[in-house]
């Protein structure tokens, strides 16, 4: 208790030094590692499946195939995040955007850092952003066809999940982060540049799965490994 | 005596004082006292008997004497004959002709009232009664809950759980949260479910009589009193013995009133000290007296008590909407922990204020299960239990929601609403509500709360169930505040200009009335010419629509607690050889078996069978006994006609027996059926149509995507139907022959009275 307090004042010192600098590089960037990993889903995981688009069809197509586990080869699974839980990220470059485009949404799993969020229009209908919020506050707005662009909040971390009730097939997630973070690909692998050197907790979630966490010592200029193993809910 | 003259030449002044004018204070009095004096309001035919009786007691009372009795006629001998009189004679020539012609023409004009039924309201028990192979003391002083109780006190919050999740489960839907009788369902009946809580009910009675009632209901009253109209169902099969006690404490525990026993067939008032009803009465008072200081914020231990006695069993104890009702309601309850409110003041995304949760518990939530409190709980009761309910969410601690500010009021007028339904479209409000706006999205479209349950889109032809209100400000709050955990969104920025919002709110009110005035009684007109069996005939809409409630049909297996069809209009005309009735409902969803769907939509006209006479049906699909004969349509099978003995059992006719016609239409979320019969068929038990006479008629409407079939279904109670005699000219002649016939009289007694008065002069 005492030593999370005293490396929490430690942290807010060096981010208020880094701050007061004009430093802007994570903490730990130099002389930093990587952590590298996959991520596997173990049981058997939902098989995909086809909704018939009963709206719309002009701009969502007849058919959505719906995959909520993506499963690679060896049963890597794609599109969970996995972040540091106490080491920064780098600032974004650009505000993080999530589009709505052929009744999807792109990306499915959105990581940002806390603040504002572009959620585009590109189809021409009526979208509704719905956030399941219970940290920040739940967003349910309603984003018609004139309406390209809105700017929403989310300020607090939070891993949440986004939906269109007019489209009920369109489920989405945003992670929200001020932490290093990456996204896994088809083969459930990621990568995680400039971690600090020292013990870290590595968070993985997805949103159907969970998520679970892992300890991970790293050491300057080495790649750190870990790898996790999700069990899919029957 | 030249001083004098002018004097008696003067214009005598109109006896205030005198006795006419006493008589005339006797009769209104009288009349103020019999028609408001005296609840519930008495007939007007006993109304008229007792002014009758009033006049002659007054006419004997002045007419004892002479000397009275010229003191009471001076006044209107006086308006006869003196000339000084004239104005207000002529004012009695012109007013009482048009009197007596206003009434002829409002008899001779005479809308169909239902035939008043009179009955014993508490009829004679039986001593005992069988139940499931047992024998039921019902003249025993005890319970067994009670002796159970008594003998071990322990097992009360038992028994009084046990009981109310019995209650919550299966008679809140017509007697209601608050046990008056108000139930969501309530309406759909007649006479209206008994209210627990007026004195006259569970007050007067036995605990026994109320086990009867409950076990055996409506279909167990005593035949030689029928018919009853009662639509109490039987609960023998559904719950035994212990349950039927248990229900019955949490009755009298809640109410606060004592029972009765009976004595000889007689209610007595329970042995030992006298029980008064008047705890009970005050109980509510009492318990409601809060600290002023602890009032403004609300009383949290008072909160607490009131939330675990009225909220608990639907919303659950620790609030997380999972209490025993929850399962068999839709919308749920309100699971509170998450902090999510659908009627808010305050911005999408924010908590409540105070005011948004005092709003709801006071007026309830129209359309749901949710009732208004304000009767049942004190003003101080509904602070505390709001406190309460802040306490199961976290972010209520130190929050300070604001209202949002709504754009500048925007009145009705034709422009505002020809912009909203430019708006409605352009925002794609069709998307959820349907084209027309009546809760009909595209099938399988899944809406989902975010607990994950169903949601249905309000139906904005239908204001009266909106459940934050029907005002034109409360569905512009809603549009710009969202309902947080429901699909509907916020608008506040999402329409293109601010006051848009008011265009919107202006255009859905213009699709529907505030509230709706539900039938009795549905007079079948007689038509000239021919009757058109396509349901979009411009015939149609020219006809008077009688909206008759239904609700879901609770008592047989499967159940259905939350029907999607609530109302069905009807409209009836008949020629000398056929009966045609219309009818029109909403169904979000059409479902028909010939293009892939699992179970048909399908409705219903039910008539006793065998034609009109004798003793009534039960009213949902009669018994053995008593069959009903019904006429039907199927999507897919088109029109039918049938025969039922008990809920279920039908039996359809075909070939040459179905002499039944129509058609249907589906459009934009609504059906619209015509079905046609001839008054009189050669098939056996067919109903046949009587002339202007009252008969029972009672309506089905089953939604086939909901999974509707059977016994689960969308019902009504009887109402009365009647054919109509030819439409007469009546009206228009007789009035004028009525007023004539006074003028003549008038003219008459003046006559008289000025020669009488002649010699005398």
């Amino acid at each position: 208790m005492r030593m999370s307090v005293i490396a929490s004042v430690l942290i807010v010192a060096l981010v208020a030094a880094a701050a007061l600098f004009g430093w802007n590089a994570p903490a730990g960037a130099q002389g930093g590692g990587t952590i590298v990993g996959e991520v596997k889903v173990t049981g058997t995981p939902p098989a995909p499946k086809t909704v018939k688009v009963n709206k719309d069809n002009e701009v969502c197509g007849n058919e959505k195939k719906i995959v909520d586990v993506a499963v690679g080869p060896g049963n890597g699974l794609g599109d969970a995040v996995v972040a540091v839980t106490d080491a920064k990220g780098p600032k974004p470059a650009k505000k993080p955007a999530l589009d709505q485009k052929g009744c999807e949404f792109h990306p499915p799993l959105l990581v940002m850092a806390p603040g504002e969020v572009d959620i585009l229009n590109s189809d021409g209908v009526l979208h509704n952003i719905h956030t399941l919020s219970t940290v920040n506050p739940a967003i349910n707005k309603a984003q018609p066809k004139f309406k390209k662009v809105m700017t929403e909040k989310l300020e607090k971390p939070e891993a949440v999940k986004v939906r269109c009730d007019v489209h009920t097939w369109m489920q989405g997630a945003i992670y929200v982060t001020e932490n290093a973070a990456a996204l896994t690909d088809q083969k459930g692998s990621f990568k995680i540049d400039n971690v600090p050197a020292g013990k870290h907790k590595v968070e993985v979630w997805h949103p159907i799965l969970g998520k679970q966490t892992k300890d991970v010592e790293v050491k300057a200029g080495q790649e750190a490994k870990v790898s996790f193993e999700l069990a899919a809910k029957k | 005596m030249t001083l004098a003259a002018p004097d008696r030449r003067r214009l005598p002044r109109l006896p205030v004082g005198g006795r006419f004018a006493q008589a005339i204070l006797v009769l209104v009095v009288a009349y103020l006292v019999f028609r408001f004096g005296i609840q519930p309001p008495m007939p007007f035919s006993l109304l008229s008997l007792y002014m009758a009786i009033t006049l002659l007691a007054m006419l004997v009372y002045v007419s004892s004497d002479s000397e009275s009795w010229r003191a009471f006629r001076a006044p209107i001998w006086e308006t006869l004959v003196d000339p000084r009189r004239r104005p207000v004679r002529l004012g009695f020539a012109v007013l009482l002709p048009l009197l007596v012609g206003y009434y002829a023409y409002s008899q001779a004009a005479a809308k169909a009232e239902a035939p008043v039924e009179l009955r014993a309201v508490h009829p004679a028990p039986p001593t005992s009664i069988p139940l499931r192979g047992s024998t039921i003391d019902l003249e025993a002083t005890d319970t067994p809950v009670r002796k159970d109780i008594a003998a071990n006190p322990a097992n009360r919050a038992k028994h009084l759980a046990a009981g109310g999740a019995i209650y919550i489960q299966n008679c809140v839907f017509c007697h209601g949260d608050n046990l008056d009788g108000k139930g969501h369902f309530a309406h759909g009946f007649n006479p209206t479910p008994a209210d627990f809580t007026d004195p006259g009910t569970i007050a007067q009675l036995s605990e026994g009589y109320l086990f009867w009632r409950i076990a055996k209901g409506g279909p167990g009253l005593p035949k030689e009193s029928t018919p009853w109209n009662s639509a109490m169902p039987s609960w023998e099969d559904r719950l035994n013995a212990e349950q039927i006690w248990q229900v019955i404490y949490y009755l009298y525990e809640t109410t606060g009133y004592p029972p009765r026993v009976m004595r000889g067939g007689e209610h007595a008032a329970l042995p030992g000290p006298p029980a008064t009803v008047l705890p009970a009465l005050f109980a509510r008072g009492v318990a409601g007296v809060a600290p002023p200081a602890a009032e403004a914020q609300g009383d949290l231990a008072l909160g607490k008590q009131v939330y675990e006695k009225r909220c608990a069993l639907c919303h659950g104890g620790a609030g997380k909407g999972d209490g025993p009702a929850a399962e068999r309601l839709l919308p749920k309850p309100r699971d509170f922990t998450a902090g999510k409110y659908k009627i808010r003041s305050t911005a999408s995304g924010q908590l409540p204020t105070d005011q948004d949760l005092l709003n709801v518990v006071a007026k309830g939530m129209p359309g749901t299960s949710m009732p208004a409190w304000d009767k049942a709980l004190s003003e101080a009761e509904r602070r505390a239990v709001v406190a309460h309910l802040k306490t199961f969410a976290e972010g209520f601690k130190g929050a300070k929601p604001e209202p949002v500010k709504l754009p500048g009021e925007v009145a009705s007028s034709d422009s505002s609403i020809k912009r909203g339904r430019e708006m409605f479209e352009a925002i794609e409000c069709n998307k959820c509500h349907g084209p027309a706006g009546r809760g009909d999205p595209a099938p399988g479209s899944d809406l989902k709360d975010d607990w994950g349950h169903p949601v249905r889109p309000a139906n904005l032809h239908k204001p009266w169930t909106f459940r934050g209100g029907p005002e034109r400000k409360d569905v512009a709050t809603r549009l710009a505040t969202g309902l947080m955990g429901s699909p509907m969104p916020t608008f506040a920025d999402s329409v293109e200009k601010p006051e848009d919002l008011w265009h919107l709110a202006n255009y859905i009110r213009s699709l529907g009335p505030d509230r709706l005035s539900w039938a009795t009684v549905l007079p079948v007109r007689a038509a000239a010419g021919e009757v058109p069996s396509d349901p979009n005939a411009e015939f149609w809409p020219k006809q008077p629509g009688a909206n008759f409630p239904l609700v879901g049909q609770v008592i047989v297996d499967p159940r259905n607690f939350n029907p999607t069809i609530d109302m069905i209009t009807v409209r009836a005309v008949h020629t000398p050889d056929e009966v045609v009735f219309h009818l029109t409902w909403d169904d979000p969803t059409p479902s028909d078996p010939t293009t892939g769907a699992p179970k048909p939509d399908m409705v219903a006209l039910q008539f006793p069978a065998g034609g009109e006479g004798g003793e009534r049906p039960y009213f949902l699909m009669g018994d053995g006994g008593h069959p009903v004969s019904l006429l039907t349509w199927r999507a897919g099978a088109g029109v039918g006609e049938a025969t039922a003995a008990g809920i279920g059992k039908l039996t359809p006719q075909s070939g040459a027996a179905v002499q039944a016609k129509g058609q249907a239409v589906y459009e934009a979320g609504q059906y619209r059926v015509v079905i046609r019969r001839a008054r009189k068929t050669s098939a056996a038990g067919d109903f046949v149509f009587p002339a202007e006479e009252f008969f029972p008629i009672a309506f089905w409407v089953w939604d086939g995507s909901e999974g509707d079939e059977g016994a689960k279904a969308s019902i009504s109670s009887w109402y009365y139907v009647r054919l109509e005699a030819p439409p007469s000219k009546r009206q228009f002649v007789i009035p004028p022959i009525a007023a004539l016939g006074t003028v003549v009289l008038e003219l008459g007694l003046l006559r008289w009275a000025q020669r009488r008065r002649g010699p005398a002069a």
